[in-house]
Parts: C-alpha cells; sequence; structure tokens
C-alpha cells in the first residue's frame, strides 16, 4: 500500500512536471473555408473593422438615405447623375483597402433603388488619384464643382469614417464612427448626412 | 513518439525502468536557446554591414523563403523576428514590406499585451521568464509606429502616416498615463507625427504633436514651422509660446514657390539583452527590494547550506559608444542634424528599473527547482532512485530556465532629423552615416515637401 502511495506521488509529479513542460507543443495549424466554419465571419480578429462590420455601418447609412428627403429630390428630377467618391479614412487603422471596397457596394444599392444614373469613378484614374491626393493633403471643399463639372454628376456621395481609441489597463476600445453625406455639386450644400457606429475591443475575459 | 506521451507508458511499468524514459522526457522538452542566440547570426550581419543576410537569417526563423512572406502563423517569437525584420527592410529602402511587417507586428503586440494568463506566471515562477507571451516595454511600442510613419512619408502616404500618427497617439496616452518616464522615446515619433499634420493642412493636431515632441527634446528646425501654424490655429502651450518667443520678429513669409525636405536618420543599435551569471550574495543584495520575506529568507537558507550559488538573469548591456557622426547635404549645402534621440540610453533606463524585479524572478525559480528536487527525492522514498530522480527534477527545471533575452534588437541606438526649406524644382541629398552613404535627388513642387530617410544598424 506504502509503495502505490508512493508510485502516485511520483507519477502524479512526474506527468505535472511534464504536463507543465511540455505545454504548448502540439500547435496545429490548417486552412478553412467560412462555408465550412460557422461564426468564423462573426468573431472578431482584432480592433481593425471587418467585412461584417463595414457592411453594419454601410446598411444602417443607406437606410437612411433610402428613406431621406434626397432620394425623393432624385426621383423627381429624372435619374441625375450621382458618383461615389472614396470615404475618407481618420480612424488609427489601415482601413483603407476596406473602404475603396465600399464604394462598389454603394454604388450597387444606388443601382437598385433606381432613379438616378450611377457614374463611377473607377474608368477616370487620374480624376480618382487626383480626388485621393487631395484627401491624403488637406480637402479642399471648392474642389467639389470642378470635379463635378469633370465627372458630368449632378450630385456626389460621399463620407468618412473616424475613430475614439482609447486604451486603459488591460482594455483597449476603438469606437468607430461612419458619415455618410449626400452632396449638391453645384452648390456645396449637403442634402443628406448620418453617422452610424460599432465598437471594437480588446477585454481581458 | 512525443515526449509528453512517455510518462503514461512509464507508469505501466515498474518504477525503477521508469526513470531513464521520464529524465529522458524532459531534456527532450527542454534544449531551447535564448532568444539571443537565435537572433545572433543576424545581429553579427549587421555589424558587418550585410543588412540581407540579416534578412535572410529573420525569413529562416519566421520559416519564409523571401521576406515577401509573413508566416500563416505568427505565435511566439515570430513577432520579435517580424519587427526586427522589418528594421532590417527599412535599412534597405525596402518600405512597404517594412510597413507591412511592423503592422502585422504591432496587432500582434497589442494583443499579447492583454493575454497575459494565470497559466504564463506559473511557467515563469517554475521554468523560465521566456515561457510566457512577450511584453513589449513601452520604448519599443513607441517606437513601431514612429518607424512605420517614417515608411509612408517616404513613399509620399500623408493617409497611412496619420492612421500610425493616431496609433501612436493613444499609446503616447496609455505611457503618459502609466509610464511617464519612458514617453520621451516618442519625441521623433511626435516630430513625425506633427510634420505629417502639418502637410495634411491639419494645424491644430501639428501643433499638438509638436508640442508633444518639444516636451521631450529640443528641436531648432521647428521655429518656423510653430510660427506658421500659430497663425492659423490657437493652440498654445508654454513650449510653444518659447517657440513663438525665439522665432524672429522680422522673419520674411514663406515663399510660395519653396518647399520642404525632411531627413531623418537612424544609425547604430541599441544593445541586444544577454545572460549574465551573478552571484548569488550579489543577487540578493541587487533585488532586496523587490523579494518577499518569506522569499528571501529561503534564499538566505539555501544559499548559507550551499544548495544555490549563482543566479542567472538577462541584462540589457551598457550601450557602446556610438562614435558616427552623421553628414548631411542638400545640394552640397551642409545641414546639421536636429534633436537626436538616444534610443539606446532610454532602452536601458528602462531596462534597469525592471532589473531588481527580473533577478527576484530568478532567486525565486531557483528557490522553486531546489524545493522540487527535495518534493521528489521525498516522493520517491528516498535512497538511489530518489536521488537521481531529484537530481533529474532539478537538472531539467535548470535547463528550462533560459534567460529571458527577448528584445527588439535591430532599433537604431539614435534617431536625428534634418530639415530644410529650399525653391521648388530638383534637388540632390546626400546622407552619409557609420560608412553608408545614400545620395537621392528630389522634385519638389511649389509648397511640395519630400521625405528622405537613411537607417544604417551599425
Amino acid at each position: 500500500m506504502a509503495f502505490k502511495a508512493t508510485s502516485m506521488s511520483r507519477n502524479v509529479l512526474i506527468a505535472s512536471t511534464l504536463g507543465l513542460l511540455c505545454m504548448g507543443c502540439a500547435h496545429h495549424t490548417r486552412a478553412v473555408r467560412g462555408d465550412d466554419e460557422p461564426g468564423l465571419d462573426s468573431a472578431a480578429m482584432s480592433t481593425g473593422l471587418d467585412r461584417r462590420d463595414l457592411q453594419r455601418m454601410l446598411n444602417e447609412n443607406m437606410e437612411k438615405m433610402r428613406t431621406s428627403a434626397v432620394v425623393q429630390r432624385w426621383m423627381n428630377e429624372n435619374r441625375p447623375a450621382v458618383s461615389v467618391l472614396p470615404l475618407k479614412n481618420e480612424t488609427s487603422e489601415h482601413i483603407d483597402g476596406p473602404l475603396q471596397a465600399l464604394i462598389s457596394d454603394v454604388e450597387t444599392k444606388l443601382i437598385e433603388w433606381g432613379g438616378v444614373r450611377v457614374i463611377s469613378l473607377e474608368n477616370q484614374q487620374d480624376l480618382l488619384n487626383e480626388i485621393r491626393r487631395q484627401y491624403s493633403e488637406g480637402f479642399d471643399q471648392s474642389n467639389i464643382a470642378h470635379w463635378g463639372k469633370q465627372i458630368g454628376s449632378r450630385y456626389f456621395v460621399t463620407g468618412k469614417v473616424y475613430t475614439t481609441d482609447e486604451r486603459v489597463g488591460v482594455q483597449r476600445r476603438v469606437q468607430y464612427y461612419m458619415f455618410m453625406q449626400v452632396i449638391d455639386v453645384e452648390t456645396g450644400e449637403i442634402l443628406f448626412q448620418n453617422k452610424s457606429n460599432v465598437t471594437k475591443a480588446i477585454v481581458r475575459d | 513518439m512525443l515526449p509528453c506521451e512517455l510518462p503514461a507508458r512509464s507508469s505501466e511499468r515498474a518504477g525503477g525502468r521508469a526513470v531513464p524514459l521520464w529524465l529522458l522526457s524532459l531534456f527532450l522538452c527542454v534544449g531551447c536557446a535564448s532568444y539571443s542566440d537565435k537572433v545572433r547570426d543576424a545581429r553579427s550581419a549587421l555589424d558587418a554591414g550585410r543588412p540581407r543576410d540579416a534578412i535572410a537569417t529573420f525569413n529562416k526563423r519566421l520559416g519564409v523563403e523571401t521576406e515577401k512572406e509573413v508566416p500563416d502563423d505568427i505565435h511566439g517569437e515570430k513577432v520579435l523576428y517580424l519587427l526586427e525584420r522589418s528594421v532590417a527592410l527599412q535599412s534597405v529602402s525596402d518600405y512597404a514590406l517594412s510597413s507591412r511587417d511592423l503592422e502585422i507586428a504591432d496587432k500582434q503586440v497589442e494583443v499579447l499585451d492583454f493575454t497575459h494568463s494565470t497559466l504564463d506566471d506559473i511557467s515563469k515562477f517554475m521554468f523560465s521568464d521566456d515561457s510566457g507571451p512577450y511584453q513589449s516595454p513601452a520604448y519599443e511600442k513607441l517606437m513601431i509606429n514612429t518607424l512605420n510613419m517614417i515608411n509612408y512619408l517616404v513613399r509620399g502616404d500623408l493617409n497611412g502616416s496619420r492612421v500610425e500618427a493616431r496609433r501612436l497617439a493613444t499609446m503616447q496616452q496609455f505611457i503618459n498615463d502609466s509610464d511617464p518616464k519612458h514617453a520621451g522615446v516618442g519625441a521623433t515619433g511626435s516630430y513625425l507625427a506633427g510634420f505629417t499634420f502639418e502637410k495634411s493642412r491639419e494645424p491644430s493636431e501639428a501643433l499638438h504633436f509638436y508640442d508633444e515632441a518639444l516636451q521631450h527634446n529640443t528641436y531648432a528646425t521647428l521655429i518656423d514651422p510653430v510660427a506658421q501654424l500659430a497663425k492659423l490655429d490657437s493652440y498654445r502651450t508654454e513650449k510653444i509660446k518659447q517657440m513663438l518667443a525665439s522665432a524672429p520678429k522680422d522673419a520674411p513669409e514663406i515663399p510660395a514657390d519653396s518647399g520642404e525636405i525632411l531627413i531623418v536618420l537612424g544609425y547604430g543599435r541599441v544593445p541586444a539583452k544577454i545572460a549574465e551569471r551573478i552571484p548569488i550574495g550579489l543577487a540578493l543584495t541587487l533585488a532586496s527590494s523587490d523579494l518577499s520575506p518569506g522569499n528571501r529568507a529561503q534564499a538566505d537558507r539555501l544559499a548559507a547550506q550551499g544548495l544555490v550559488t549563482w543566479i542567472n538573469f538577462p541584462t540589457l548591456p551598457k550601450p557602446g559608444p556610438v562614435r558616427s557622426v552623421p553628414t548631411i547635404q542638400v545640394d552640397q549645402r551642409q545641414i546639421a542634424p536636429d534633436g537626436t534621440v538616444q534610443v539606446d540610453a532610454l532602452a536601458v533606463d528602462a531596462w534597469r528599473e525592471t532589473k531588481g524585479k527580473m533577478i527576484a524572478s530568478a532567486i525565486t525559480r531557483v528557490i522553486t527547482r531546489v524545493v522540487a528536487g527535495e518534493v521528489t527525492k521525498k516522493a520517491t522514498g528516498g535512497g538511489t532512485f530518489g536521488f537521481l530522480a531529484s537530481l533529474g527534477a532539478q537538472v531539467a527545471l535548470t535547463a528550462t530556465d533560459t534567460p529571458d533575452t527577448r528584445s527588439w534588437s535591430t532599433l537604431p541606438a539614435r534617431l536625428a532629423v534634418a530639415r530644410v526649406r529650399v525653391p521648388a524644382g530638383k534637388h540632390v541629398i546626400d546622407v552619409s552615416v557609420s560608412g553608408e552613404r545614400k545620395q537621392q535627388t528630389v522634385e519638389l513642387k511649389p509648397g511640395g515637401w519630400a521625405v528622405v530617410n537613411l537607417t544604417v544598424l551599425r
């Protein structure tokens, strides 16, 4: 009996020591497909904006726009020309790529609604680069009319994304605000504006 | 067969036969070289002026063929290898890849900061300081965004630089609140952030960042920019008022057909952490205020019995002198570097403050090892088997105790800026430091700007 107890103690000691020493030894990675892994697209991976966040903010803004006075105005104007300008990144995250992808999403929604002719900037790369440069070096509102004439658009849909970024103790929180606007090219008047928001954080469980 | 599988099989057999198996498995589980050993080749390559070889070494450590690749799974020391590689890439002017590495590492460092678990504490307590996730010190966090701003500004990308500036501001705020003594290393970052917002025509943000830079350093090249920005924004602090007071009263307006060139230099390298072995008596003296009375009494007792004689712990050596003096010429006109930040000295200062804790932690682990040996001896019934088992446990635990020499060792020891206003048009910039020379021609539009970087990691 005494021998058994000693043997057990020894094995427990050995096993626990080895367990601790070997922890982290097993490490397997594999490629997965979103369709096969339920919840893969819904899990937050960082404080950055992912597709779900962007779609949520965009859909909220576009839904507000759809029921706003500016869309009624478009309906009465016999399909005015509308262009979507890049959304400005004023955040603490490198999300220029995802914001660029949103332009097509906004254009798609506008086409689906009908009532407007969408003129894409994709075929006017020089102008698009100039707009991006202007965004980068400080935006001059007076350029709106100039760009409108060049593109042949009556209205611009544009926007910007801001953040409030805080880090306290063992938590980091990033609050995102997406503003979307419709601007009258001739007057520079903002005809529609709406804000939607998303919060991302890293917290300790 | 995995070493971890061995005890289950050995438990089925007689105790005497199990000893060599589990001892063997313990040794198989250990034997890891310290971080400084793993990056020694890369550091030697940088010392010899062969940054491409250093990059190749980091690629190998990351498990990738070329620097164009990033491993699928970035865990453990791979975060540090990415940081190391990013600076080496900057030194060979591969700014896009350097940015990519810094951004991936930045996210990982952030997550690691919050990942510290009880299991990590146990591992550190039992085995080794480097068994837990890497927690980067304040100066390294600030350097991530500083170096990445250089990468973006050199490419004329104010958008990207603004993102980095905002990230820097969040981190500075956190460090100002939690660790204000070490915020000084962010001076160059604040300068670059101020420059970014000045050129983005956001005067208020620019003044805030320039003020932050002036809180930690002196920058003669900020007198004119601050004076110009103060005409556009009312933000004032003591430092800004001092700058405005030192600006010439009858200074001419900035010519509309002029532009600015900013040169950012990084040279030398911060010291790398190394393992140091010191006698227990000295260790007890150095860690006196960081040891609990119980641990101290136990360590004293074990030292008196001759059971503990030496302590292994990581240290950051005093930085060697950086003798190289940069020479900067714009169109053959000599320009003086401004506001040189001594990153190496700030790193060593930060390290000194944690030194006592690291030694105390090493002493605690030694006590744990001796106690584990004693427990094993008793549990195995003493005798020859007990002696062997006790010895095995102590040897295995000693072998796992690699001092935590993890640190971002490719950081430049010095960061300096030089700034000059020139007429619009073509200009030749000629920069030399630490035996390396870079000549670059830039073409400025009226009101334009250019940033030129030279990073030499030796």
